[in-house]
């Protein structure tokens, strides 16, 4: 049992409090979901359940929090471990030893646990969360997901009643984020462990969860209440709300299949014509242009004959798999990678083989960690240092620094420190630090990992402008939604192959993987997003 | 220990010997884990040539000239002798020796069982190492993103300057990662905040174990007092091993893995210690100046006591503990139980086969 | 106030030991014409060395160890550690000038600001982790550990000569550290000589044998350290001062902004009782 009374929270020199009088309860048993903007206060919210806030934190709080019982400010974390298991949201940094086993057994070898109980231990949470087979990998070799199951099964080895995690999936791609909420799901139905999860990907664990508890940004109260109640107040939800709400299906469908019932009787009776995405063919030359493009990494083939053309003014997304080779084609479009045959042609010029420092001026490339780019101490000076490696004085700038910063909507942060910047936020800086030469193509991989759906959509509205003003975009990207929202081509790899290339109402309306739930929701009409369905019907 | 005492190529030999043989039973077993760098034998052979030359070279010392170099050339001008490139080639022998010594250290035992083996007082040293060794592969991962992300803003490697957009993104990417993990570790029950420091008693028998350490060594080196200086000396040493127990047993953990310390091991450190043991204490009655071998003047055959040289046949004892076991899979790797492990030979971290 | 002085004298005690130690074929002839000393004696003195290092580290490390059971002390320098050792990585793929060492920069800045703990434990470590993950053991490793952990011991002994120019977070406090750290260049290479120095017993006028006179000593050991090190420590330390020099700034402040977040002060309005929580 979790209860909340008066809650506030104010970090070491902070002007205003990151928990304003929050009160909330939970009972034993219930898998209840946090859900709120970037910088709500969900984290420390979460932190308040096993004592990290203010302990770990240090700053100020009152109110009282009660967790089994004990108040965990009191209690301290380490006593509190034995009662709340705590996941972070990356994977890489929860670790301390190298192999599965021994990383079980890590927190109860401190606690002096006899070994017999030990081994006991381990053997139940490595059968809980399926890791058995995995039991003396290394971590580094396991994936996002699997990791994410090891933090898992690791914070459960004290047995505790509670279960608190922090965006555990927001690093992780769609078919690993899965996994991770199904083994949620099943560890709150049938061990009633009591769960508490922030979490941005609604659509998965809405069905399961008995109540929300919504954080709004400043100044408004707390909602908590079951899924029905709090989801037609808030407005970052999944397509499926949003169409729902749009449409006034009562009661308020909460999977597909719920959604579907309402859908076909919706349907029923009217004629839809079926939406054609027909646009017009590209004109002119392709900005970027691969040609039998063949890569091998570590001596295997990873991408094998590519031609891909991008022409200036479209967004392709590229989609596929894990270890489909997006990253990799992305890789060696800018350099990074040499291709083993084929070239690679961007505005005109063969640049196979050329130095990547020659080919990011023209083709600005953005990796999936934008916090490997940034180290300035300020974000205007992080776009000076971009200029000074090209060699171009600030008055030559191709672009002014203010107005890039300005589009982005960085104006008033150009003095701060990059990396104190929410994770949205820096991925702007870092998008700006690279398109301060205005390269003619931009290519972005998993731009949309960690983000909310507002810094998504923010993104989106960025691309989209980026691409009336006449750049040539490629995404690569798990993300379904953002493919179906931004895109106007989708190129499907598989096995370092390209499968399929179309529009995206041709590739991803019909695929059973790829599908966004508009599609799923209304088979046979051509609608992909939200919006298709609005134009439809207003 | 023997190698760096003795420079005679009787005993060096041996050692070099026994080296080799440990070496191929425990690959016998195919307890490799890590490919070497490069292979012993390359090293020893460059070396070895490389020292005696570079002897000979310099020194222009002892009574069998082979050659001599015009003096007019600085340096190198001189007479060339036997004994020079003899005693080159020996010190040569004794890097390789020890060279060689470590890698079949390494080969045998882990680093992960290493750390298993540093004493409980020292466990917070010991996780530290844990969590550095872990996160090298991260942190490497992390440095060749930054290396990528770097080149396509332009970046190139020019002078010392530039490796600034590579250093720093590294180093203020770990700290955060630091936080995030010092942040896991108390969610699990680590403790936030740190009692600094020992208590009184700890600290004031540390430093009385010190003062008599300090004390009997001047004493038996400066005023001469042999017997009453080695009393001191033990005293001091005994009293910080105390120390360390008391304060190894105040921590409270506990081991998934034991590793029992078995009647192999304690071979293994028998043979060790005794070989030592052999070469550095003086024994009544046992002649040791044949381990003090030096060619110059004049080169001379060097004497063997056969004693000594038995007394090196104690390091073959992992040797012989391997060859007993049958052929297992990969160490490390597969481990079904703790009592499956008793008898795999634990060579132990100090006072092994070739310290300085 | 008792256990400060306590451990201070710790500090003091086997940084001393360990110098006379360390130093001992120097002073040895001093006291030795006064002595009676015989032959087996004279044979045991690099076992006594040895043996006296191996003890100071020991008792130095459990004393900078204190009961560490502090994550954030623990991870903080796990976390280090492990980038000091790819830093070491580097020096071990490419051929750098000499004995450079990317390695000292960060012991000497974390030294500083963290504390001579802190510094000591990296200093130590670093050596520690890098030969265990490259496998290059060997004798040294116990005298190369203990003279890097002295390097990071004694970096805060920079802070006074900060204060006095009042130079935080500017160049005169960076041009302090670079001074430290050229002056750490050199220092490193005479102690890493002088442990096996004694027993490299050759005949030439560069190495020491047992009853030769102090005068005698030193110009030996001169000769032998210019012959054998001077270009490499030089290029050591021309190196640590450079790096400090290029990186000092944004490291000692990105180090900085995160020491207020791993120290800090707990001060809950309820339940009243403060607690302090530091490294």
């Amino acid at each position: 049992m979790i209860r909340f009374e008066y809650v506030s929270f104010t970090y070491p020199n902070a002007d205003r409090p990151a928990l304003d009088n929050i009160s909330l309860h939970l009972l034993d048993g219930e898998f209840a979901l946090v859900v709120g903007p970037s910088g709500s206060g969900k984290s420390t919210l979460l932190r308040c359940v096993n004592g990290l806030t203010p302990h770990f934190s240090g700053g100020v709080i009152s109110g009282g929090v009660t967790v089994n019982g004990l108040d965990p400010i009191e209690a301290s974390p380490k006593v509190m471990s034995r009662h709340v298991g705590f996941v972070f949201q990356t994977p890489e940094a929860q670790f301390v030893m190298d192999r599965v086993e021994d990383e079980l057994a890590f927190a109860l070898e401190n606690a002096a646990m006899p070994p017999q109980e030990m081994r006991i231990r381990v053997e139940e949470v490595l059968d809980l969360l399926d890791l058995a087979p995995l039991r003396h990998r290394q971590l580094d070799t396991l994936s996002g997901g699997e990791r994410q199951r090891v933090a898992i099964a690791a914070a459960l080895a004290f047995r505790p009643q509670i279960l608190v995690l922090d965006e555990p999936t927001s690093q992780l791609d769609p078919k690993s984020a899965e996994d991770v909420l199904q083994a949620l799901v099943r560890l709150n139905t049938d061990l009633g462990l009591t769960i508490l999860l922030a979490e941005h990907r609604l659509e998965r664990v809405l069905p399961f969860v008995d109540q929300i508890i919504y954080l709004p940004a400043t100044g408004s109260d707390l909602v908590q209440g079951s899924s029905a109640q709090v989801l037609p107040q808030i407005d970052l939800t999944p397509p499926l709300v949003q169409v729902a709400q749009k449409l006034d299906w009562s009661p308020l469908p909460l999977t597909l299949k719920e959604g579907r019932r309402h859908s076909l009787r919706w349907l029923d009776g009217r004629t839809i014509a079926p939406k054609s995405h027909s646009e017009s063919p590209p004109a002119g030359r392709p900005y970027i242009r691969s040609e039998g493009v063949q890569v091998a990494f570590k001596g295997q083939t990873v991408v094998q004959g590519v031609d891909l053309q991008v022409w200036p003014g479209e967004i392709v997304a590229l989609m596929g798999r894990n270890g489909a080779g997006k990253t990799t084609l992305l890789k060696t479009l800018v350099g990074l990678m040499r291709p083993k045959q084929g070239q690679i042609v961007v505005d005109d010029q063969n640049v196979t083989g050329r130095d990547v420092a020659d080919i990011g001026r023209k083709v600005g490339y953005l990796p999936q960690n934008p916090g490997a780019l940034l180290f300035a101490d300020t974000v205007r000076e992080e776009l000076a240092v971009t200029l000074r490696n090209h060699g171009l004085p600030p008055q030559h700038a191709p672009v002014d620094p203010e107005t890039l910063l300005a589009e982005l909507g960085l104006a008033g942060k150009a003095d701060d420190y990059p990396r104190d910047l929410s994770v949205g936020e820096q991925q702007r800086v870092a998008l700006a630090a690279i398109m301060v030469t205005c390269p003619g193509a931009l290519l972005l991989d998993e731009p949309t990992r960690g983000l909310d759906y507002r810094a998504k959509q923010q993104l989106i509205d960025l691309l989209q402008r980026r691409q009336r003003a006449g750049a040539a975009i490629v995404l690569a990207t798990h993300d379904v939604e953002l493919a179906a929202i931004a895109a106007n081509r989708v190129v499907l790899m598989s096995q370092g192959e390209v499968i399929a290339n179309g529009s995206p109402a041709e590739v991803l309306g019909a695929s059973p993987l790829f599908a966004p739930q508009v599609a799923r929701l209304f088979p046979g009409t051509g609608w992909l997003t939200v919006d298709d369905v609005c134009e439809s019907i207003c | 220990m023997i190698l760096s005492t003795t420079r005679n190529p009787w005993y060096v030999g041996l050692v070099l010997a026994a080296i080799a043989v440990v070496r191929a039973a425990i690959q016998r077993l195919d307890l490799s884990t890590s490919p070497l760098p490069f292979s012993i034998l390359r090293f020893g052979l460059f070396v070895v040539t490389f020292s005696a030359i570079f002897n000979a070279l310099s020194v222009h010392f002892g009574r069998t000239v082979l050659f001599v170099i015009p003096p007019a050339i600085p340096y190198l001008g001189g007479p060339v002798t036997l004994e020079a490139l003899v005693y080159g080639t020996l010190n040569g022998l004794v890097l390789t020796g020890l060279f060689a010594a470590f890698t079949v250290f390494n080969q045998a035992v882990t680093i992960r069982q290493l750390i298993r083996l540093v004493p409980q007082a020292f466990f917070p040293v010991a996780i530290m190492v844990s969590i550095a060794i872990t996160f090298v592969p991260v942190t490497l991962r992390h440095a060749r993103d930054i290396r990528e992300a770097q080149a396509v803003r332009g970046h190139r490697l020019r002078g010392l300057r530039d490796w600034l957009p590579l250093v720093m993104p590294l180093l203020v990417g770990g700290l955060e990662r630091a936080l995030q993990l010092a942040e896991a570790m108390t969610a699990r029950g680590f403790a936030s905040t740190d009692e600094a420091g020992h208590d009184a008693l700890t600290r004031l028998t540390i430093l009385l174990g010190l003062t008599l350490l300090i004390g009997g060594w001047l004493l038996r080196l400066v005023w001469g007092y042999a017997v009453g200086g080695l009393l001191l000396l033990l005293a001091g040493i005994g009293l910080i091993m105390g120390i360390l127990w008391r304060v190894g047993r105040r921590v409270s953990r506990t081991n998934y893995r034991p590793q029992p310390w078995t009647g192999a091991d304690w071979a293994i450190v028998a043979g060790a210690v005794g070989a030592a043991a052999g070469f550095v204490v003086p024994w009544p009655g046992l002649d040791r100046s044949s381990i003090f071998f030096y060619p110059y003047p004049q080169l001379s055959w060097p004497a063997f006591q056969p004693l000594l040289g038995l007394v090196i046949a104690g390091l073959l004892v992992p040797a012989l503990l391997a060859l007993r076991l049958p052929v297992k899979n990969k160490r490390g790797v597969k481990r079904p139980s703790p009592t499956a492990q008793r008898g795999e030979p634990q060579i132990p971290p100090a006072g092994g086969l070739g310290g300085p | 106030m008792r256990q400060r002085t306590l451990s201070a004298a710790i500090f003091v005690m086997t940084t001393l030991i360990g110098i006379i130690a360390f130093f001992y074929p120097f002073w040895l002839p001093l006291v030795k014409q006064s002595a009676i000393t015989s032959q087996s004696h004279a044979a045991d003195s690099p076992l006594m060395l040895t043996l006296l290092v191996g003890v100071c580290f020991v008792v130095l490390l459990l004393e900078v160890q204190g009961q560490a059971t502090s994550a954030k002390l623990i991870a903080l320098l796990g976390m280090l550690i492990a980038i000091n050792s790819i830093l070491r990585f580097i020096e071990a793929a490419f051929p750098l000038p000499g004995g450079f060492s990317p390695i000292f920069f960060l012991i000497v800045a974390t030294g500083y600001i963290f504390g001579a703990r802190f510094g000591f434990l990296m200093g130590a470590l670093t050596l520690l982790v890098s030969s265990l993950i490259t496998g290059l053991m060997g004798p040294w490793l116990p005298y190369q550990m203990f003279t890097a952990g002295w390097v990071g011991l004694t970096a805060p002994l920079c802070r006074p000569a900060v204060w006095m120019l009042n130079g935080e977070g500017k160049w005169r406090e960076v041009l302090v550290l670079a001074l430290f750290g050229g002056f750490w260049g050199l220092v490193f290479g005479v102690i890493m000589n002088i442990w096996f120095w004694p027993f490299a017993t050759g005949p030439a006028g560069q190495y020491w044998e047992p009853g030769i006179s102090l005068s005698e000593t030193l110009q030996r050991y001169a000769l032998f350290y210019v012959v054998t090190s001077l270009v490499w420590d030089v290029a050591r330390s021309a190196g640590n001062v450079a790096l400090t020099l290029i990186l000092g700034l944004p490291t000692l402040a990105a180090l900085r902004r995160f020491q207020s977040r791993f120290t800090f002060e707990y001060r809950p309005l309820f339940p009243s009782s403060p607690t302090q929580g530091e490294l």
